[in-house]
């Protein structure tokens, strides 16, 4: 008996070893769990990615991924972490978001249970980041953080539609170019840093006037309202409005049908820029309405199954930094052929995640841009065959 | 007075009430200021309530413009519409409206029906964070006052009841109040004045408070003790006599009823002495009225002194004193005690450092307590003083039986004077004047009687001087002339122009020059000559006014009327009389005839008397000749003139004209009786 363990366990280290020597199959590398619990709801196009890349990636990299969803329900989100923390048999791994501070009392938990932790999209803010420090100080079961940049994804989508109202000399009679801000919330650290992005185009284009931030709770109805009274106060204050800027998606498309019933032709009289990546969204790129739709980081749900698998396998990724940032990417017409299918048909598994583990001796440094993506991806059949 | 009193005390209480005046002026003002004083607090408070919606107003719209600043500017306009419409809550506000910084409304709260009296407050909504601040728009609020109004309106009820309420209380409270403090002390007073009015004397207010009422009714008090005093002193003057300080004549009345309410037992007798000083005038006119009033002073302290305990003195006026005493024994108890009294008085008195002896008559009437006319007695012992006054001065007249009889007689004679003259009661009855020795009828005395219907003929010294009491002397005089002019046309008629009338002329025909002319002209009237009367008067006449009576005289005598002095003799039988006034005959009184021949003396006075007239020229007749055997002693003494039974009664004109008639033939004495009228030997008449 205690051969046969002994024997199992030089096993192990023996698979460990060889990972760690070259890119391994996932039937070479040992399994791991992983339980993610999600905020969001059934159905939310964007935390139902997050959570079909991770399982693609697990199915990819030998981790199996388990997802609780919380449902916009943060006392739920607690409960199902909190669940997950007692259960008997733990998981390998626990990836939380951290939306409102609520997964905080999940983070101490886990880390009784020494359950690692890792946050995903939003992390530690605020006091509690003062309180608790950064990741494996206190606590040492927190591995860390993957988050967006989004507000250089906010700056891009301002500089695009900045861009497009300069060609297209959409200036009020100011001289200014007036756009429209419609941001989710104003407490999200996710709206947070796509506005700050939004501010920091505009503080840089002198030509440029944000007439109103508006804040649409991240809803299509809610933005489209917003579009809407903005649209019947700067025709009445005799200003050309020349581009909406909306932190997400859904509010883009607001703003493009209330543009629309406003009589204004989206893409063409005005421009209209977007964050998600959303299959509607392509649909309106397709269409001409929206400019471009920055996003991707719903990918943050795979690259967070590369980082694990590769702490597991033991580069960590903190070697580098245990915060890890990933650049956001626009679609745009031009590249929308490219990666739309994969979008559109939510084909994750196409991704050949492997790919993006960090080559050995440079633990931490990871290329998850859209030209790596692109280049990861095989063809619709290529991606299935291997699977189950 | 009383009854005037209460005339008076009876106006004030028809009159309406002090304090009904009172009330009635002051509850008005009361209600009009409670009212004007409640409506202004409410006023000044509805100003406040409005100037208070105002400010509460105000403040909403700034706290809405800061809550809505936010979702305006972010243009959540169903947001800013849910929050503007929160302030509907507020009853008062009926509208608001948003508008944004271009002026469009982008969020409005339906109006309310907004009843009267709207307003309407405006605030800008100021939008900033941290790198802006704007006007995102402004806020507009209508509001009503509506509420206010009707708030106000419903205070105002209120008030108004309350202020009826308060006033209606006050009125009972000034009500009571002025009962307390006005009404009661009035009514005591009133009550006091109403006492005093009823017997005349002082009651004072009891009311001891120190208000103005207790003032005044201190004062009151004060004034109804002077009045009480002055009362007093005005009561005694009414029944005392100032002078002497005795009991008046109205005391007198008042004693009587006394007398007659509490007599000690039914048949004391009460005796009543009516004093009359005797010259009381002389003592007047001698030592002038200061010592006069002296004089009565010492008498009334002399009868003072006199009498008892229980007596009674008064002066009923001039010097006139009564003196009762309520309980005497008997009658003569009574005479002794008025002869006590009479002791008293006539002490020596000293006027002027004279010795004055004063002299009373008194008049005593005795009556039992019990009688009926004890209030008579005045009157009675007034009789008994008459008879005092006129028979005896000086004495003491006791009332009996006689002197009532007299006293009726005189007085049914006084009450039938007028209906003597109108009814043609008095006659002229004429006696006649012959020449003694041949009888010769020379002349008639007109004497007067009065055929009384009941009374039948009644002599002239009886009713004389009730007719010269009564002031019909100088009517009866013309009535007497008139007839005797009449008496000579008659006896002219007859054939007898010689025969002339003899008119007795009372003394106040000598003071009075109108005699003269009534004389003349009666004499004139009725075709007579004034030669034909002789005008007899008497020594007392001439005597009381000699100038006027000299006058009278002369002026008759210068008519051709002839001037006899009547009774002469009795009198002053002044010899200087018969010198200094105009006389043509002299009248010896038949006292001095009566007894002749018989009386020596009587024959040496006629005598005296005859060779007196004689010298003077004066024609000499003897009155009352009865006897033959006086005629002749008067022939004797050389009287041509006599008159008297003996020759002729007094009689009728018609029987002495029939006498005339029948008488050609020598005068015989039997024939005196056939002619002399029954009831003719009453009285002998004045000059009979």
């Amino acid at each position: 008996m205690a051969g046969f363990l002994r024997a199992l366990v030089v096993a192990g280290i023996a698979c460990g070893v060889l990972a760690a020597c070259g890119p391994a199959s996932a039937g070479s590398l040992q399994s791991r769990s992983v339980v993610f619990v999600s905020p969001g709801k059934t159905g939310e196009v964007f935390w139902d990615m997050v959570a079909e890349t991770m399982q693609a990636a697990g199915r990819k990299l030998n981790m199996d991924v388990e997802v609780l969803r919380a449902e916009r329900n943060y006392r739920t989100m607690q409960e199902l972490g909190l669940g997950v923390v007692a259960r008997a048999r733990k998981p390998d791994y626990l990836i939380l978001s951290n939306e409102e501070s609520a997964a905080v009392p999940i983070l101490e938990a886990a880390q009784s249970a020494g359950i690692k932790t890792l946050f995903l999209s939003n992390s530690l803010i605020g006091d509690d980041a003062v309180r608790l420090g950064a990741p494996r100080e206190r606590l040492k079961h927190w591995l860390g953080d993957i988050t967006t940049d989004l507000q250089t994804a906010g700056a891009r989508m301002a500089d695009a539609l900045i861009g497009a109202a300069r060609a297209g000399k959409w200036q009020s009679a100011d001289g200014k170019i007036h756009i429209l801000g419609i941001g989710g919330d104003e407490i999200t650290p996710a709206s947070i840093a796509r506005n700050t992005g939004l501010d920091r185009a505009v503080k840089a284009a002198p030509d440029v006037v944000v007439d109103r931030m508006l804040f649409a709770n991240w809803t299509q109805s809610e933005a489209e309202q917003a579009t809407a009274n903005y649209l019947s106060w700067a025709a009445r204050k005799n200003i050309r409005p020349a581009g909406i800027w909306a932190g997400n998606d859904p509010m883009a498309l607001g703003a493009i049908k209330a543009a629309t019933a406003a009589g204004l032709t989206p893409g063409k009289d005005i421009q209209v820029v977007g964050l998600n990546w959303s299959e509607d969204a392509l649909r309106e790129i397709e269409a001409g309405h929206l400019l471009l739709t920055d996003g991707g980081h719903f990918l943050l749900g795979g690259w967070s199954i590369v980082l694990l698998r590769d702490y597991a396998d033991g580069c960590d990724f903190a070697d580098a930094s245990p915060h890890v940032r990933v650049k956001t990417s626009a679609i745009t017409r031009d590249n929308l052929a490219s990666v739309g299918g994969l979008i559109k048909a939510h084909a994750f598994d196409r991704i050949a995640f492997e790919r993006f583990r960090a080559k050995p001796g440079h633990c931490g440094q990871y290329d998850f841009s859209i030209e790596a993506l692109v280049a990861s991806l095989s063809s619709a059949n290529a991606a299935r065959a291997p699977g189950k | 007075m009383s009854a005037s009193g209460q005339g008076t005390a009876a106006a004030p209480a028809a009159s309406r009430s002090v304090i009904r005046s009172m009330i009635a002026a002051t509850l008005p003002v009361l209600l009009l200021v409670q009212l004007l004083a409640s409506a202004g607090l409410e006023l000044s408070s509805f100003w406040s309530q409005m100037k208070q919606l105002d400010g509460r107003v105000a403040r909403i719209a700034e706290s809405r413009a800061q809550l809505i600043a936010e979702p305006l500017w972010k243009m959540r306009y169903t947001q800013v519409a849910s929050v503007l419409a929160e302030i509907l809550q507020d009853e008062s506000i009926a509208a608001a409206t948003v508008y944004d910084d271009t002026g469009a409304a982008v969020a409005s709260v339906p109006a309310r029906s907004a009843g009267h009296g709207t307003a309407e407050v405006e605030r800008p909504i100021h939008y900033s964070n941290g790198n802006m601040a704007v006007q995102a728009g402004r806020i507009a609020i209508g509001y009503s006052y509506g509420t206010l109004y009707a708030e106000a309106g419903k205070v105002l009820e209120r008030l108004l009841v309350v202020g009826l309420l308060a006033t209606l209380a006050t009125l009972i409270a000034m009500r009571m109040s002025a009962n307390i403090f006005i009404g009661k002390p009035l009514s005591i007073m009133m009550s006091a004045i109403q006492r005093s009015k009823q017997d005349g004397r002082a009651y004072e207010a009891d009311i001891r408070s120190s208000n103005e009422f207790g003032q005044l009714a201190q004062a009151f008090n004060g004034l109804q003790l002077t009045t009480s005093n002055a009362l007093e002193r005005l009561q005694y003057l009414a029944w005392h006599d100032p002078l002497t300080g005795l009991a008046n004549r109205r005391s007198l009345t008042e004693q009587l009823l006394l007398l007659s309410g509490k007599a000690h037992a039914p048949d004391s007798l009460v005796a009543f002495c009516f004093i009359d000083l005797d010259d009381f005038k002389g003592i007047n006119d001698t030592f002038g009225h200061e010592a006069g009033d002296k004089f009565l002073i010492h008498i009334s302290e002399r009868l003072r002194g006199a009498v008892d305990a229980g007596d009674w003195v008064a002066r009923l006026g001039g010097d006139e004193f009564v003196v009762i005493r309520p309980e005497v024994a008997s009658e003569a108890a009574a005479q002794a005690f008025a002869q006590h009294l009479l002791q008293a008085i006539s002490a020596p008195v000293r006027l002027r450092d004279k010795q004055v002896v004063p002299r009373a008559s008194i008049g005593l009437a005795v009556r039992r307590a019990d009688d009926p006319e004890l209030s008579h007695l005045p009157a009675l012992a007034d009789i008994a003083l008459y008879h005092a006054k006129s028979k005896a001065p000086g004495t003491i007249a006791v009332l009996n039986d006689a002197l009532q009889h007299d006293y009726r007689r005189r007085r049914e004679l006084e009450l039938a004077i007028p209906a003597g003259f109108a009814e043609g009661q008095f006659e002229v009855w004429y006696q006649s004047q012959v020449r003694l020795g041949g009888n010769e009828l020379v002349s008639l005395e007109a004497l007067i009687r009065w055929r009384h219907p009941d009374l039948g003929v009644i002599g002239p010294a009886e009713f004389l001087p009730l007719i010269e009491s009564s002031g019909n002397g100088s009517r009866l005089t013309r009535y007497v002339l008139t007839d005797a002019c009449r008496a000579l046309q008659r006896l002219a008629a007859a054939g007898h122009p010689q025969i002339r009338i003899a008119i007795n002329l009372p003394p106040s025909e000598l003071a009075d020059q109108s005699f003269a002319d009534e004389m003349q002209e009666t004499c004139a009237r009725l075709g007579v000559a004034p030669s034909s009367l002789e005008l007899e008067i008497t020594e007392g006449s001439l005597i009381n006014n000699i100038a006027s009576a000299a006058e009278t005289l002369c002026r008759l005598r210068r008519m051709g009327a002839t001037i006899a002095l009547d009774d002469f003799g009795t009198g002053y039988s002044s010899l200087a009389h018969l010198r200094r006034f105009p006389l043509d005959k002299v009248k010896i009184d038949k006292a001095f005839i009566r007894d002749i021949p018989g009386s020596a003396e009587d024959k040496a006075i006629v005598g005296v008397i005859a060779s007196l007239a004689g010298t003077l020229e004066l024609t000499l007749v003897a009155e009352g000749i009865e006897r033959a055997e006086q005629a002749e002693a008067m022939i004797e003494m050389g009287v041509v003139f006599g008159q008297g039974y003996f020759y002729q009664r007094p009689q009728p004109l018609d029987d002495v004209l029939a006498w005339l008639a029948d008488e050609q033939a020598p005068w015989i004495a039997e024939g005196e009786a056939s002619i002399v009228p029954t009831g003719a030997s009453l009285v002998s008449g004045m000059a009979g």
